[in-house]
């Protein structure tokens, strides 16, 4: 186990290398570069820049230096000094600008991954148990509608109910006077009062899914010999389906688990804009059309750190959960 | 001194005269009562003493109004900067008045302009202070000539400009010169615009402090905070005029009604500004202004919410993002509940789309179509522009080309309507005219008979009505024998493709419809936005010659009169030179519009007073800052 540990480590280094030279490249792919995008803007906002000074900000930034003088600078830069460069568009370091939203992101999503979890595993467990029960119809019912309906469009309809039934504007993570205070318990009481509305949209179409999957895993093990085995033994119903077939259920799910890090921090985008989320996602979409290179590349890369730590986090839990699992082939 | 401004807008009802400049306040100065406290304690001078000798006397629109009160309204996420700048920012040496037709006092009490319109003498108001007490001065406006000549030093602004360099002589504290190396007539719209902010917008006393020539070691500590070079420790620590930067500093100082309170960093959700007890004007009885008390900010990415917080009377002043003509029945039909009026805003845009051929193209057939007059005037009759305004803009506007605004002094009806009406037989004529022959499928073709497809570039994340109306259009002109296709491309991809010259068209918004002389790209080859000329516009500008071409005679003549324009101090005669190259534009019909943008509307709550009516909506007359914010109030329950 520990020498598995060790030699995924080593790779994970490597595979670390290789995502950061992918990902600077791939931020650099687009036409153009920031300061096209910034006379774009200015010019849509029906302003003009002078050439002259663009040549100006031009040298000031360093662009039209080769890929690779680039790519050096900036990953030496995060490896010797840990400065992952200056955002372009906020004139300031990326480092000031990521680690709160990148909190954020991970409180709101941890916390709708925690929910999606509680909900769905009881849920899932019971509709495979008594299938084709009523409650299984309602649950499934259910489940397709959360898988149908799109995430932000669930947050508009939200949004549009609380305003007319409330009156009250549900966007955000805090009221005003907390925003910038210091954590205490009316700040958490504060942050429950808003994040519910983000936390129940981010939850609904992975519980659906969750109760799906889970159902079907579980249906599958559940006719299987060893089952019948564990009841004939005298084992209570409730231990015999939580011991056995369950944790093999969880096999795909525990499996999966290496995206849902990176998930964490990306995949609400469209949420985190509907909703006003002061969340990571929508800082990473804007760096990207206004191909701020280095906060785009600082975001990505960190996203490919977590997929990489996921990974590893999935492979060691399942290697705890199914011992059918071995080490490295031989 | 007034100044008459060119190419702007004829009078408007409904809105009030500006300000009145009047020698010296009558009453002694009073103060907002949330100062006193601070001036008995004295931690502030008194009201007089931070007062300039002369401060600016402000008529207000309505009434004289009452201090107090916090303006809510909502940034589109962290880099709305411009939305700082129409509210808070706009304040330079010179102003525009409510009108949009002088040029009016601001920080500058007076100017003196050189027979030759070389050197412009200005005359600062005596005693005016930056907000953190310190004198506001001659030397302040020469720092920032100083550190904007420096070529490794990015700032967008006239004192950059290679073709017309400037230098700066301090006279006096209150006095100083700018000398241009060629005649400027256009400088001091320039200075009244939201470009003018520049030259006003830094301390010599604070940032000379980040600037190698003043401390030598400038360089190492931009290193020890982090950063690279000292250039990028200025732009950070010293913004200029409404970078969003400059609104991350609360120590930098500012010359503004508001000043910062929470500052607009990366991870802010709210930015808040209070008042800046140094504010240098004061109304007709003698209050210093502003009158309210500050401004606070959502920064939210959701423009959702920002409508819904218009809804629900959150918001007490905003257009920017929510007047959209979507939303228009929804809050016509909310303005009971949630406590808010709308007021009409008339567009300085002269157009919803520009369709601009390229005249440029590298391609020789193409080149030569393109820019043969005939072929567009064939697009524009085979286009039903009814139909466009009806279906897209729910009959609002009318068909219109690309010319100056009804509003305009410079508003001439052929111009605007010209070719305008659908007419199949006449776009079958021009085209026959212009050398297309139809091909047995009922398509125009070359005369050479190689198939002719024309694409039209569109970026739909900037207007998502552009592809609307394009479809249409190209449903039109197939029916008229055109093929055309639509190419959705991202905006730096639009950019890019400008200098390599192989685009058919691209489209964009009507720019310059009542800033005519200042914004005058459709009307002939004028700067890098004139996308129908590009390689014109660069043998005129000299910025990219290694694309530059000469231009057609026609061309050549507008350059040779506009270049006449920026070097006439005369209004009349720049007026009359602007005529002719609006004539020639008329006459050689260089780009195709499609119709004239319908009235925008801002929200205000029913409490905000002193707003007027109606306002002109544009950028480079920043709307609503030429509307005097700092003399809005609330009305007291």
């Amino acid at each position: 186990m520990l020498r598995f540990a060790i030699n995924r480590l080593i790779a994970m280094v490597l595979i670390l290398w290789a995502v950061s030279f992918v990902a600077f490249a791939i931020i650099q792919l687009p036409p153009g570069d920031y300061l096209t995008t910034y006379v774009a803007t200015l010019s849509a906002n029906g302003d003009r820049v002078d050439p002259a000074a663009i040549d100006a900000l031009r040298r000031q930034y360093g662009f039209g230096e080769p890929y690779i003088v680039q790519y050096w600078k900036w990953i030496t830069g995060i490896l010797l000094r840990g400065d992952f460069g200056q955002s372009f568009e906020w004139k300031a370091q990326v480092t000031d600008l990521i680690w709160g939203r990148l909190g954020n992101s991970i409180l709101v999503e941890g916390l709708a991954v925690i929910l999606t979890w509680l909900v769905a595993l009881p849920i899932g467990i019971y509709s495979a148990v008594r299938k084709y029960s009523l409650g299984d119809y309602l649950a499934t019912v259910g489940g397709f509608i959360g898988l149908a309906i799109p995430n932000f469009f669930f947050a508009l309809i939200l949004m549009y109910l609380s305003f007319v039934w409330f009156g009250a504007n549900i966007g955000g993570l805090f009221s005003p006077e907390f925003e910038n205070a210091r954590w205490s318990l009316p700040r958490i009481w504060d942050f429950v009062s808003h994040a519910w509305a983000p936390i129940l949209v981010l939850s609904l179409s992975g519980t659906a899914e969750l109760i799906r999957i889970l159902r079907a895993n579980l249906l599958d093990e559940l006719k299987k010999p060893y089952v019948t085995t564990a009841r004939a033994k005298g084992l209570s119903e409730f231990r015999t389906i939580i011991k056995y077939p369950v944790r093999v259920a969880l096999n795909p799910l525990v499996s999966t688990l290496g995206w849902l890090l990176p998930a964490l921090v990306s995949s609400s985008v469209i949420v985190s804009v509907v909703l006003n989320l002061p969340t990571a996602g929508p800082m990473l979409l804007r760096s990207l059309t206004s191909q701020d290179m280095y906060l785009a590349g600082a975001i990505i890369l960190l996203l490919g750190v977590l997929t990489v730590i996921g990974t590893l986090v999935s492979d060691l839990l399942l290697a705890w959960l199914d011992p059918r699992i071995r080490y490295g082939g031989k | 001194m007034k100044f008459s401004v060119l190419g702007t807008a004829g009078a408007l009802a409904g809105i009030a005269i500006g300000a009145l400049m009047l020698a010296n306040p009558v009453l002694a100065a009073q103060q907002a009562p949330s100062l006193d406290e601070m001036v008995s304690s004295g931690a502030l001078p008194p009201v007089d003493e931070r007062l300039p000798e002369n401060p600016l006397v402000v008529d207000p629109v309505e009434s004289v109004g009452t201090y107090g009160g916090i303006w809510h309204s909502a940034l589109r996420g962290g880099l709305d900067n411009a939305w700082i700048a129409r509210t808070v920012a706009y304040d330079g040496l010179v102003r525009y008045d409510r009108e949009w037709k002088e040029i009016i006092p601001n920080l500058a009490e007076s100017w003196e302009v050189s027979e030759d319109s070389r050197s412009y003498t200005f005359h600062l108001r005596k005693g005016l202070k930056w907000n953190n007490g310190k004198p506001f001065t001659a030397d302040d406006i020469a720092f920032a000539v100083e550190l904007f000549k420096e070529p490794s030093y990015g700032a967008g602004t006239f004192i950059k400009n290679p073709q017309n360099p400037v230098t700066i002589e301090v006279v006096d504290e209150t006095t100083f010169t700018l000398n241009f190396e060629n005649p400027n007539g256009t400088i001091m719209d320039e200075l009244a615009s939201v470009n003018g902010l520049t030259l006003v917008s830094l301390s010599k006393d604070y940032c000379s402090q980040f600037y190698p020539k003043y401390n030598e070691n400038a360089a190492e500590e931009a290193k020890a905070a982090g950063f690279e070079t000292w250039e990028l420790w200025m732009t950070d620590r010293c913004g200029w005029a409404t970078e969003t930067i400059r609104w991350a500093n609360p120590d930098l100082p500012f010359m503004n009604a508001w000043m910062i309170d929470q500052p607009l960093t990366g991870d802010a959700t709210r930015v808040t500004f209070k008042r800046n007890p140094y504010y240098w004007k004061v109304d007709t009885e003698g209050n210093q202004l502003p009158y309210i008390d500050g401004l606070e900010m959502r920064v939210s990415d959701s423009v959702e919410e920002i409508t819904l917080l218009a809804l629900n009377g959150q918001i007490d002043f905003q257009d920017r993002h929510i007047s959209t003509v979507a939303n228009q029945p929804l809050f016509y039909d909310g303005q009971e509940e949630g406590d808010y009026r709308m007021g009409q805003e008339i567009q300085s845009s002269s157009n919803t789309m520009v369709i601009q051929f390229n005249m440029n193209h590298v391609d020789e057939k193409r080149r030569e179509l393109f820019a043969n007059k005939d072929f567009r005037i064939g697009i524009s009759y085979a286009i039903d522009r009814q139909e466009i305004i009806d279906a897209v803009f729910t009959g609002q506007g009318e068909p219109y080309q690309v010319a100056p605004r009804p509003e305009s002094p410079f508003y001439n009806e052929t111009y605007a309507k010209q070719y305008t009406e659908y007419d199949p037989d006449k776009a079958a004529e021009a085209f026959e005219k212009a050398g297309l022959t139809k091909g047995g499928d009922g398509m125009y073709t070359f005369a050479d008979g190689s198939p002719l497809t024309i694409t039209i570039d569109t970026i739909a994340s900037l207007r998502p009505e552009w592809p609307d109306m394009l479809e249409l259009i190209q449903l039109q002109l197939e029916a008229a024998g055109i093929k055309m296709e639509i190419n959705n491309i991202d905006r730096t991809l639009y950019y890019d493709k400008r200098p390599l010259g192989d685009y058919d068209a691209q489209v964009w918004g009507g720019d310059g419809g009542l800033d005519v002389v200042q914004e005058p790209r459709y009307y002939m080859a004028a700067n890098a936005e004139s996308v129908w000329a590009f390689r014109w516009q660069a043998w005129y500008n000299g910025s990219t010659p290694e694309i530059a071409e000469e231009p057609a005679d026609w061309a050549k003549q507008q350059m040779d009169l506009y270049t006449q324009l920026r070097g006439e101090g005369d209004p009349d005669k720049r007026a009359e030179l602007m005529t002719q190259i609006l004539t020639i534009g008329q006459e050689n019909f260089p780009v195709i519009g499609v119709s004239l943008p319908g009235d925008t509307y801002y929200i205000a709550r029913n409490n905000l007073k002193n707003v007027p009516d109606t306002m002109f909506q544009a950028y480079l007359f920043p709307t609503p800052a030429p509307y005097d914010p700092f003399q809005w109030y609330f009305a007291q329950e």
